[in-house]
């Protein structure tokens, strides 16, 4: 039997079809449809001035929006052979963390809602409040924020605003301790979670899944370690577990919290002085980055034309997870509601997701498995 | 006297559905941050079901995509009578940045289906969300289930 769950569904919170296989009660194969949110982005985006891009590469994804405009920026000033001051670094390495936690406790809280448990599914969202507010304290805004501009930040910080976000980040500190012990110890929760949805180190590389999703399945991988602030100024050491379960993924996601904590405090005490953007003079080039989204890698692949956008390709990590999870996580689940959890901790992002759709020659579109495709 | 009763009961439990017909996440997430303790919805007899069959209130946002455009009458339909609907963000109003040359976007929603209350904001704050639903729901609901008798 086929279970079809979605788009509108009490466990998504997002538009897309879940079609589940079923024998009895085991589900025994997984295929997701795409196509609800697609907008067609990356064609508005081309022919336009970076100013213009920038602004609508935050609206890529509304939950990691952050991290789209920055790596738009860093591709821009590659191009240009700039690179942003040591300020303007340090400044986007705080907001880059604060939305990581937000990102995090928000997938996690996903997670639990979908197992309805309400009691951590409130703690989390409690102390994602106290992020949010960080973020605003900082850039004037609770989700989009606008605070890249290509060659810097768009505002200048100061003790005033980095102590506020200190406080916050004391008050998350404060109760993330008993929210993880709570998941990570509890037994009721831990029967529904470990050894469900297992994806081995084998199938994690097989379906390219990158992030959290990666990690908790044994790939130590995180391209923060290769990106040029991280290198030079700052320590952490990367996150990861060999389960591979629904339970490794929801801890991996807590573990890091902790980990962009003490990057944001690191930035904050060694900020050094200067100037917070640099002009840039706009040239002809392509260049491609690769950051570290709350999600996995991200990555932009842009031509301009003096300036002028020509050609613009985005890669968000949530594709690959979505179809690992369906191709590996979702097969053999014992029930259809641990598949409906183990799908939310995968942490999909369906906005990221939806850019592309391959059409063959009929014109019938036609969306494919990405095993088939790449 | 049954209509005052039946008046009580609509005006203090109201069922939320949130149809996301293709924006970027940002007020799906904002609606989200509603059921937090900090801004508790559910103090004010809001819960949020995520079913169009059981919804008082359909929360839309984003523009309409291509996929929805058959898509959100028919999940319109389903809700059943009183229903009102609040169009959440710039998206549903306007197309916001994605209705210009290239995007894929049908925008307004209110070609598709009758919108009674429109909070622009990319995204607005949870409690603008909140002070919408309360402003136009309880009262709103109270008066349609009124009209059909």
């Amino acid at each position: 039997m086929i279970v079809p769950i979605g788009p509108i569904h009490p466990a998504l919170k997002e538009p897309i079809r879940l079609k589940l296989q079923t024998e009895g009660e085991k589900v025994v194969k997984a295929e997701i449809e795409y196509g609800y949110v697609h907008r067609g982005i990356e064609k508005i985006i081309e022919g336009q001035t970076w100013q213009r891009g920038i602004y609508l590469s935050e609206r890529v994804c509304g939950i990691c929006s952050y991290e789209h405009t920055q790596t738009f920026a860093e591709t821009i000033e590659q191009i240009c052979g700039v690179i942003a001051p040591p300020r303007a670094q340090f400044l986007r390495v705080i907001t880059n963390e604060l939305d990581r936690i937000q990102s995090h406790f928000l997938g996690n809280s996903t997670f639990f809602k979908s197992m309805d448990h309400e009691t951590l599914f409130m703690h989390v969202l409690e102390l994602r409040e106290y992020a949010m507010d960080a973020i605003e304290l900082l850039t004037g805004n609770r989700v989009n924020m606008g605070w890249n501009v290509v060659g810097g930040v768009r505002m200048d910080a100061d003790e005033r605003h980095f102590k506020p976000i200190l406080e916050n980040l004391k008050k998350i500190e404060d109760g993330f301790e008993i929210t993880r012990e709570m998941f990570a110890e509890g037994p009721a929760l831990a029967l529904r979670c470990k050894d469900v949805g297992i994806m081995t180190k084998k199938e994690a590389i097989k379906g390219r899944a990158v992030g959290p999703i990666g990690r908790g399945s044994g790939i130590k991988y995180d391209y923060r370690e290769d990106h040029y602030t991280y290198e030079d100024y700052f320590d952490f050491k990367t996150i990861w577990r060999k389960e591979g379960d629904n339970y490794a993924r929801t801890l991996n996601r807590f573990d890091e919290i902790p980990e962009s904590i003490s990057l944001i405090r690191q930035a904050i005490d060694n900020i050094p002085k200067g100037d917070i953007r640099v002009p840039v003079e706009l040239k002809s080039g392509y260049a491609m980055r690769k950051n570290e989204a709350p999600r996995g890698e991200v990555t932009y692949m842009i031509e301009t034309n003096g300036n002028l956008i020509k050609h613009i390709s985005i890669r968000t990590p949530s594709i690959p997870n979505m179809d690992s999870c369906a191709k590996y996580m979702i097969p053999n689940v014992a029930s259809v509601s641990d598949a409906v959890s183990t799908y939310a901790s995968s942490d999909p992002c369906v906005a990221c997701a939806e850019r592309v759709s391959i059409t063959d020659e009929n014109g019938d579109v036609e969306l494919k498995n990405i095993d088939e495709v790449m | 006297m049954l209509n005052a009763i039946k008046d009580v009961v609509r005006k203090s439990s109201i069922h939320v559905c949130i149809v996301n017909c293709g924006g970027c996440n940002g007020c799906d997430v904002e609606c989200v941050a509603l059921l937090s303790p900090r801004y508790d919805l559910e103090q004010y007899g809001i819960y949020v079901h995520n079913n169009p069959r059981e919804a008082d209130v359909l929360l839309l946002t984003g523009a309409v995509t291509e996929q929805w455009t058959d898509n959100l009458k028919r999940v319109y339909d389903k809700a059943p009578e009183p229903k009102i609907v609040v169009s959440i963000g710039n998206c549903p109003i306007s197309g916001d940045v994605f209705n210009q040359e290239g995007g894929h976007v049908h925008a307004p929603a209110s070609n598709f289906i009758p919108v009674d209350a429109e909070v622009p904001g990319c995204p607005p704050r949870p409690s603008e969300i909140l002070e919408a639903i309360l402003a136009v729901g309880p009262q709103a609901i109270a008066d349609r289930g009124r009209e059909k008798k």
